[in-house]
């Protein structure tokens, strides 16, 4: 039942763009594993190429040592749900589900205790042209449970999905981990992946930028202090001279890991105007702009 | 390999398309029975009403379909990549060259199928037709060649449009080019320039279909088994290259 899985010095270029670069990260199983990065920082094409749609410039990704190439049985060895997944818009659901289980040689009865899993069964008759984002969503999330796999592999699956459906996927893939299972999940909704992650992998532009459990990346976070000042460039500088390294975390907002007091006093002291001067709470947030925010021009 | 023939089999059974299609088949079937048999002994028809060939010439009507059987190939593939079905397709098998040979086995099998009730309809229209201007009736040897030329030239059609669309990827630049292809160039190639016509695969069909003087008035068609080789021929070389051309690219 348990897999693990490995990225290995995993790069894609396309054309001039360097979309991952390098990634080596090793996936538990028994664990959920978030991973995160802003918009265009490569999540979608490290899992595609995972997977085997995306051809990697190099670098290897593996199951248990088996590219997904080799997997005798894909269907019921990694269960994948990505984005703009394509469904025919004149296939009914249940359809939908039947061509990929008879294409996988599931039995078909699958299909209906999939659909009912994730609450499409009134609606497994219709069409998929009339769908909602939600719904297509849960159909997506059916066809990468059909082969019952130990891992799953699952880019953005809370996206579309309403209150109840987000709680539902959070209790469902906490559970498919307590089961042994490998669940990889991508997401930038970070109080999502808060409540739902043991491990994180943070990506940013294509690179690795953090590995490591949810609690560590999180009390990273908390004991510092959050300024906002017009003249960010100067106060980093003056931080970095004082050994108190300051992080982005937006325009014109730092994380420093000092007091309160040490900070304003440093301010003071140069004539620094602050806008906004507080204790950092703590949390996945902050972790993640400054990391992310660092990699950034 | 056969679970995966039966899922691209159910692909095309659980959509409207195909049963559309067959109908336009039908149709097209019969508008060239009726055409074939009723300008028969009028000025321009190379067919007399008494010509022996007048069935095995009506019937061959049943290959009007084969340009149906072409868009609906084209449209199996293109449609994988227009609404990102791919994705799956090539989740569940990894090894892409499976699906693409699985989706040529089921556009022939659909070929097939579309061919024995083209034909059915263009034996009995053709026989009632004719029966009803009181003409004769020839149901000799060449009309069962005609029906196994039929067949032929269904079932490799479909694996052809499949290639063009892997080829082409446009769904609609495909189709039209196709149309284009079929209904201006072959025709006016295989009429006016016979010794050019008859190596592109609308000459070879109309080899096999024993069209000769119906549709050239100028020259020679290659013979029945020449035809036939250089339509398998066609439709192989066309499948390698959409393999070739599917199976690398990057699904992002
Ligand atoms: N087919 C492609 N051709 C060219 N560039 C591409 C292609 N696919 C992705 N990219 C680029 O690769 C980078 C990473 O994109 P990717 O979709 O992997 O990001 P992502 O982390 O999934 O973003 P999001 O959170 O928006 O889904 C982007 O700069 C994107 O523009
Ligand atoms: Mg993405």
């Amino acid at each position: 039942m348990a897999t693990t899985v490995r990225l290995q010095g995993l790069t894609k270029r396309f054309g001039g763009t360097l979309a991952v670069d390098d990634l080596t990260a090793t996936v538990h199983p028994g664990r959920v594993t978030g991973f995160l990065g802003p918009n265009g920082a490569g999540k979608t094409t490290t899992l595609r190429m995972l997977l085997g749609l995306v051809r990697p410039t190099s670098g290897t990704a593996t199951f248990d040592g088996r590219p997904y190439e080799e997997l005798v049985a894909p269907t019921r060895e990694v269960g994948t749900l990505l984005e703009a997944t394509g469904f025919h818009p004149g296939r009914s659901a249940r359809d939908h589900l039947r061509v990929l289980a008879t294409a996988a040689d599931l039995p078909v009865r699958r299909t209906d205790e999939v659909l009912d899993q994730v609450g499409l069964t009134d609606a497994a008759g219709r069409k998929v042209g009339g769908f909602s984002l939600g719904m297509r969503q849960r159909l997506g999330l059916a066809a990468s449970l059909l082969g019952d796999p130990p891992v799953l592999v699952l880019d953005e699956p809370a996206n579309g999905l309403d209150p109840q459906g987000i709680r539902w996927l959070r209790g469902f893939l906490r559970g498919l981990a307590e089961q042994g299972r490998t669940v990889l999940v991508s997401s930038h909704v970070l109080p999502e992946v808060e409540q739902t992650a043991d491990d994180v992998l943070v990506l940013a532009a294509g690179r690795l930028v953090r590995a490591g459990t949810l609690a560590e990346l999180q009390s990273e976070g908390g004991g510092g202090t959050k300024v906002r000042t017009p003249d960010g460039e100067r106060f980093v500088e003056l931080l970095t001279a004082a050994g108190l390294p300051g992080r982005w975390l937006g325009p014109e907002e730092l994380l420093v890991q000092a007091p309160p007091a040490v900070v304003g006093e440093l301010a003071a002291e140069h004539g620094v105007v602050l806008h906004r001067l507080a204790e950092a709470a703590g949390g996945l947030e902050d972790v993640f702009l400054s990391l992310t925010g660092q990699v950034r021009p | 390999m056969t679970a995966l023939v039966r899922a691209e089999l159910l692909k095309l059974r659980t959509v409207k398309l195909p049963l559309w299609l067959l109908i336009t088949t039908l149709a097209l079937v019969a508008l060239g029975v009726v055409a074939t048999v009723l300008t028969a002994g009028t000025e321009g028809s190379p067919l007399q009403r008494d010509d022996p060939d007048l069935l095995a010439r009506a019937v061959a009507s049943a290959s009007s379909g084969n340009v149906v059987v072409l868009i609906l190939g084209i449209l199996v593939l293109t449609q994988e990549f227009r609404f990102g079905t791919a994705t799956p397709s090539f989740l569940v098998t990894p090894r892409r060259a499976r699906v693409l040979v699985a989706k040529l086995i089921a556009i022939a099998a659909t070929g097939v199928v579309f061919a024995v009730v083209s034909a059915v309809v263009a034996v009995a229209l053709s026989a009632a037709l004719i029966g009803l201007r009181g003409d004769p009736l020839t149901w000799d040897g060449t009309v069962l060649q005609v029906l196994l030329g039929v067949v032929l030239v269904m079932v490799l059609y479909g694996p052809i449009g499949i290639a063009v669309g892997a080829l082409v990827r446009n769904q609609i630049a495909a189709v039209v080019g196709a149309l284009a292809w079929m209904f201006i160039v072959e025709q006016l190639l295989v009429a006016l320039l016979p010794e050019v016509g008859r190596w592109t695969p609308g000459g070879a069909s109309t080899a096999v279909l024993q069209l000769g003087d119906v549709a050239t008035t100028r020259g020679e068609l290659l013979p029945v088994w020449g035809g036939a080789l250089l339509l398998v021929a066609y439709a192989v070389v066309f499948s390698l290259v959409a393999a070739r051309l599917t199976l690398r690219r990057d699904l992002t």
